[in-house]
């Protein structure tokens, strides 16, 4: 759960400041090589948070296999590291809680990340006790950010959710859908619930949401995470032996994990993506792209033109 | 959910963990278990040779064996291992264990006649190059599949013994083994482990197998013969 340290505070009050001059994106002086860091504001409250966060779908579900538990300890040091904060999980990860939270562990680091997961239960009635039960794994006292996983019994949870946060129980509520699946539904949640968030699936090729959800995202002032943002991984399969464009440079991008991240986050509706890797060097290029200049919008189209023709 | 949005599914959306979780729950669970586990092979290996006797004791000594390695393969491989990173191999578990329990208690019943010299062969094939399809995958020796905790291998092999059942009984046994067959070959193409695929391709070859050259015993005149001919075949 995100308690401000005094480095964070300052750091935090210098990009609020830097949100009213330009709220669509904050960017100031930090590692690596004091390049510009990128943070957004999230709309409710004008709180920031970095640009890109952690996914664990796949990644983190390790079960009890020690090994893997201290190398996915060393990917969320990275994380931490390169000043991420928004870890992203869902009670349908399997193991993927509790290995986050051996990690948590192990580095004393509960109280510098910004804790979001997921209520993914069809029993409407199982809100509280599924958040209580996700915190324990996590080792921590409450959630940042819970959110309605894939509008599974959006309604009842929905409910439970607010109250839980009028009660201080949790800081944000949201929720959360992927694949390009039940859009018109989020529309519908997104026009009438008080969320904080929303999280959806955009990237260089599913770019579906940039048709409602994300002007709606900021007609109604709600923060976007984005999901699989690489495609679950396939836009490196299928763009990686490929050369970047010769202007890539100009946009900001030195490989393809910052040209997918960046062309996500420039995006003015979008406050964070949630990559996910198994991989410390992976992780390393992928909080690359919360640093540098990011592209603007003909730079965007541009990237989308030249992956379409690859 | 409407059929449009069942349609946008693949098979990898499935799948939860990664094929390196997958792969080293058998170097994992060997190296646990190092050096009890040799006893389960051991025992695959003496199985055979009990399922060939005429006497009723041994062969019932053969089923217990079998219902053995279902339970250690359900309880500790799927419950204890696979199940923290896959949710339905929990489920499989506790059926295989049920499956195990069943074989214990039908004793002598379950296996009504000797094995036969190439269905005993066959047995003796997949207990001993099967569990070399994983550290293929791997690659590492301590991955080998092992009868009695890898599924993929306790499934192929046992299914020599299933077939050779009575119906209705014989069908009962078999719905686990196709159910894991189906299950895990979906796993591991979604995965891209195709070498573990060679599991689910051998057990539904030792299933033809099994039907071809060990007729059931409602076929089999002589049920109690060790040396069934060649030519008796089933339809
Ligand atoms: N409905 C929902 O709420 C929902 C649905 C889907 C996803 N999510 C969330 O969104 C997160 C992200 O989505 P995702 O995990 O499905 O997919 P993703 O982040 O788009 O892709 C993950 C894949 O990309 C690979 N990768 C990551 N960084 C890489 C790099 N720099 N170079 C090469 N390959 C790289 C990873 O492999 P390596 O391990 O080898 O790096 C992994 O296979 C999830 O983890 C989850 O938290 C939520």
């Amino acid at each position: 759960m995100l308690e401000l340290s005094r480095r964070r505070f300052l750091i935090g009050v210098g990009l609020s400041g830097l949100a009213v001059a330009s709220p669509r994106l904050m960017a100031a002086g930090s590692t690596p090589g004091e390049q510009a860091f990128h943070s957004r504001p999230i709309p409710s409250t004008g709180e920031s948070v970095p640009a890109i966060g952690m996914g664990t779908w796949i990644t983190f579900n390790v079960g009890g296999d020690q090994y893997l538990i201290d190398q996915r300890t060393r990917v969320l040091e990275t994380f931490l590291e390169r000043n991420g904060t928004v870890i992203d999980c869902s009670p349908m990860y399997g193991s993927a809680a509790d290995v986050i939270g051996a990690g948590l562990d192990k580095l004393g680091a509960h109280d510098r990340i910004f804790a979001a997961t997921k209520i993914w239960t069809s029993d409407g009635s199982e809100t509280r006790e599924q958040a209580a039960t996700s915190e324990r794994r996590w080792g921590i006292d409450r959630f940042d950010l819970l959110q309605v996983h894939n509008l599974l019994a959006w309604q009842e949870h929905l409910a439970t959710l607010k109250e839980m946060k009028a009660e201080g129980r949790v800081r944000y509520i949201g929720i959360s859908t992927s694949h390009g699946r039940r859009h018109r539904e989020l529309a519908r949640v997104m026009e009438t619930e008080p969320l904080d968030f929303v999280q959806l699936t955009y990237n260089v090729l599913d770019r579906e949401s940039e048709e409602r959800l994300l002007p709606l995202a900021r007609e109604r002032d709600i923060a976007v995470i984005v999901n699989r943002p690489f495609q679950g991984g396939s836009l490196f399969r299928r763009f990686q032996s490929e050369p970047l464009p010769s202007w890539a440079g100009e946009a900001g991008v030195g490989n393809w994990a910052e040209f997918f991240l960046k062309f996500i986050i420039s995006h003015p509706a979008v406050t964070c993506a949630i990559p996910a890797t198994t991989s410390v060097e992976h992780m390393q290029e992928n909080m690359g792209a919360m640093y540098g200049q990011l592209p603007d919008a003909s730079q965007r189209r541009m990237m989308a033109e030249y992956v379409r023709q690859l | 959910m409407n059929g449009a949005a069942w349609l946008s599914y693949s098979l990898q959306d499935f799948v939860m963990f990664g094929p390196e979780v997958f792969l080293r729950l058998f170097a994992r669970i060997n190296q646990d278990l190092w050096p009890w586990l040799l006893l389960w092979p051991l025992a695959g290996l003496v199985l055979p040779w009990f399922g060939r006797q005429a006497a009723e004791l041994p062969r019932r000594l053969a089923m217990a064996l079998a219902g053995l390695a279902w339970i250690g393969c359900g309880y500790l491989f799927l419950v204890r291992y696979y199940g923290p990173v896959n949710w339905p191999a929990t489920g499989f578990g506790w059926a295989f264990v049920v499956q195990g329990l069943l074989l214990l208690l039908l004793k002598g019943r379950a296996l009504p006649a000797p094995m036969t010299r190439p269905v005993a062969v066959s047995w003796w094939l997949a207990i001993l190059l099967l569990p070399w399809l994983s550290v293929l995958e791997m690659p590492d020796v301590w991955a080998l599949a092992l009868f009695g905790l890898a599924p993929g291998v306790t499934v192929a092999a046992t299914v020599l013994l299933f077939a050779r059942q009575p119906s209705p009984l014989r069908w009962l046994l078999l719905v686990l083994p196709l159910a894991w067959t189906l299950f895990s070959a979906a796993t591991y193409w979604a995965l891209g482990t195709f070498w573990l695929l060679g599991f689910p391709v051998a057990t539904l070859a030792l299933l033809v197998v099994a039907f071809r050259v060990n007729p059931s015993p409602e076929q089999t005149p002589d049920s109690q013969s060790v040396r069934p001919g060649p030519g008796r075949q089933s339809p």
